[in-house]
């Protein structure tokens, strides 16, 4: 009996979800829709700073430099990319089944949370080099364990994925709050010279190797050579693997993926906790690659930056790490616009929430253009 | 506990408990018509944000209060164009809606009040009815209220009203539950979403404003702090019924006011605990271990007539 030809994988096919899979097209035109969204966004971004008084060029100035001004910043920004990336992967993973993760901010802050604890307590002693590689494990589990949660309460429970992962946010930052706050936790003891609630420094050997370590004045880490066989390899299990042609199976239908063998109860929950994992990871990252120690705040919004990434990407992995570079870069800017050129780094939010309303509500026209 | 303490309690809890009982009521309805607004928190920020700013430019809370009606509405009629007539996903655009409102409300709280954000911003004041007042320990909870809260609570039974004994709350759960055989009926399936989104921006403006100028009396970046998210998970604990709903955000605003009747007493819990426990009891909830019921069928699906 030949196989049933119905749904081939295709790495054509960007679209995942329902509305994905409406908007699905050509990539041209998708990219277009994405491309003319953001621009339009960064115009109306300038026209917002200028309506404030403030000098355009030293505004963009100041954005210039934070953003890519020197080996420095280039290489902050590529970090901040990197852990983008990953939040964003999640979502397309869990996405191919018609899952939408928007819990990344909280799989991102447990992972961090585990992962300094892991690296202060019991990750130096490894050989070699390699402590670092323990904290990593523990922060992609501790965002795993998160998501997948999510995602048993879905497959048994019929409990709606957007709210569950929303709502576990909300009880992850303040389980991180908690743990930096409480001294039999992670909070380091008080000194004279510092009272704040925030871990101690983790050690040296758990921090993550740079990847120029002659050149000090480049904050690039392992995380990159990571970050990019992590998504070569998101992306052939998507789009190569039975695996990737299970799960797109699921989201396209539960019932007929159950009648042709896929144990869909647990597809769905194995679908969160890799994209919860990969959260995980990208908080981990954050803390050994960068931040050192643990604060209740560290995540900041990366979670979200990384969900709007993942939707820009349209189920595309090429187009995740493109949308994490430009978010990564766009943050490092206005962090910068902020502190020299005193432009509220509030209009980044701004351009980000237009292109996201943009994006969702070109979905229909993409469609009919395709009919 | 003493019965001061017990009061207090209470009273913030019902403070607490406000804006989500507007925003969730309103959202409800939204519901019933098939239409999930996930922009709730975002409407609230706007609304609360223009509550203030119009409450300390002109002096009058009511200024701010109508105000903050007619910009949420205004929120509330451009979510239901994307919602309804562009047909977008219902998520994704409250998600991108929440995140502009967020830095909408930053940026221009910063640009406007920067320096003065020590400024009051005059509020509603305080009932006080002393013939409420002399009941012991509910009487001075529900006396030191404002207005505001007697219209929260007389909307949940007007809504009630609305959905279960007009002709429109007739059409609104038709539209819920089979927008095509309601269309065959001859419902404007399309108005009738309209309506029902822009009822839930009017509700979620009031609990809006309510934060800024009948609470707290100030205005902080992000204050809503997921207010809008509990008031959707409370929907989903009152299984698409008023007073369950009701129900559900009481239980909620209590959770909440535990925070500062903990550390009152003396006893030795961690704040950060009780800070997630609302969301802890609306997990449980959403999750089924706490009653079960079934959504309006028609929950996020778009209507197009003839496909």
């Amino acid at each position: 009996m030949s196989k049933p030809p119905a749904i081939a994988p295709s790495h054509r096919e960007f679209g995942s979800s329902e509305w994905l899979r409406r908007a699905r097209l050509r990539f041209p035109l998708s990219l277009g829709v994405a491309v003319a969204a953001t621009f339009g966004a960064m115009l109306i971004g300038l026209g917002i700073i200028a309506s404030t008084g403030t000098d355009l060029t030293d505004a963009i100035d100041a954005f210039w430099d934070g953003m890519a001004g020197s080996t420095f910043t280039i290489g902050a920004s590529i970090n901040r990319a990197i852990s983008l990336t990953f939040v964003g992967l999640g979502f397309i993973f869990a996405n191919r089944a018609n899952l939408t993760n928007v819990g990344g901010e909280g799989q991102l802050a447990v992972g961090g949370m585990f992962a300094t604890a892991m690296a202060l307590h019991g990750a130096e002693g490894l050989p070699l080099g390699f402590a670092f590689v323990l904290p990593l494990l523990a922060g992609t589990l501790a965002g795993a364990l998160w998501g997948g949660f999510a995602g048993a309460l879905k497959a048994w429970r019929g409990t709606n994925e957007v709210i569950s992962t929303l709502l576990l946010t909300f009880i992850a930052l303040p389980l991180v709050y908690w743990s930096v706050e409480s001294f039999h936790l992670l909070r380091k003891p008080l000194s004279d010279v510092s009272s704040l609630p925030e871990s101690p420094e983790i050690p040296d050997a758990t921090k993550l190797p740079l990847l120029f370590p002659g050149d000090r004045t480049s904050p690039l880490h392992i995380g990159l050579p990571l970050a990019i066989i992590i998504t070569i390899f998101v992306a052939v299990v998507l789009s190569r693997s039975a695996f990737g042609l299970k799960l797109r199976a699921v989201g396209l239908n539960q019932v007929a993926a159950r009648r042709a063998g896929v144990r869909s109860g647990s597809l769905i929950t194995v679908a969160m906790a890799v994209s919860g994992g990969l959260g995980g990871l990208a908080g981990a990252i954050m803390i050994l690659g960068q931040q050192f120690y643990l604060t209740s705040d560290f995540s900041s919004g990366y979670g979200f930056d990384g969900l709007v990434v993942g939707l820009l990407s349209r189920g595309s992995a090429l187009g995740v790490v493109l949308g994490a570079l430009l978010f990564g870069f766009l943050r490092s800017g206005s962090i910068d616009m902020e502190i020299t050129a005193h432009v509220p780094a509030a209009v980044v939010l701004i351009c980000q929430g237009l292109i996201v309303i943009a994006i969702a509500g070109s979905a229909i026209f993409v469609e009919k253009r395709r009919r | 506990m003493t019965e001061g303490q017990l009061a207090v309690f209470l009273g913030s809890g019902l403070r607490l408990a406000m804006p989500i009982i507007f925003a969730g009521t309103g959202e409800m309805l939204s519901e019933r018509a098939g239409v999930l607004n996930l922009s709730l928190d975002g409407m609230m920020l706007i609304a609360a944000f223009s509550a203030a700013l119009l409450s300390w430019a002109t002096g009058s809370p009511t200024c701010g209060l109508v105000t903050a009606l007619v910009v949420s509405l205004a929120v509330g009629y451009v979510q239901a164009v994307l919602s309804v007539t562009l047909r977008a996903n219902q998520l994704v655009v409250g998600i991108g809606f929440n995140i502009l409102a967020l830095g909408l409300t930053t940026f221009l709280y910063r640009e406007i009040f920067g320096p003065l954000s020590r400024d009051t911003i005059p509020g509603f004041s305080l009932l006080d009815f002393s013939w409420l007042a002399a009941i012991p320990i509910i009487g001075p909870a529900l006396s030191q209220q404002t207005a505001l809260t007697y219209v929260g609570l007389l909307l949940v039974a007007v809504t009630w009203a609305l959905l279960n004994l007009t002709s429109f709350g007739l059409a609104v759960r038709a539209v819920g539950e089979d927008p095509r055989a309601a269309d065959q009926a001859g419902i404007n399936v399309r108005r009738v979403r309209y309506l029902g989104v822009l009822y839930a921006g009017a509700l979620a403006g009031l609990g809006g404003a309510f934060m800024s100028i009948a609470d707290s009396n100030t205005f902080t970046e992000g204050m809503t702090r997921g207010a809008g998210y509990l008031a959707i998970t409370a929907v989903i604990f009152g299984g698409w019924d008023p007073w369950r709903t009701l129900g559900a955000c009481l239980l909620f605003g209590f959770a909440t006011a535990l925070q500062f009747l903990v550390p009152a007493m003396n006893l030795d819990i961690p704040v950060a605990l009780l800070l997630m426990l609302p969301y802890v009891l609306a997990l449980f909830a959403i999750a089924g271990f706490v009653g079960k019921s079934r959504q309006p069928a028609a929950l996020t699906l778009p209507f197009e007539r003839g496909s």
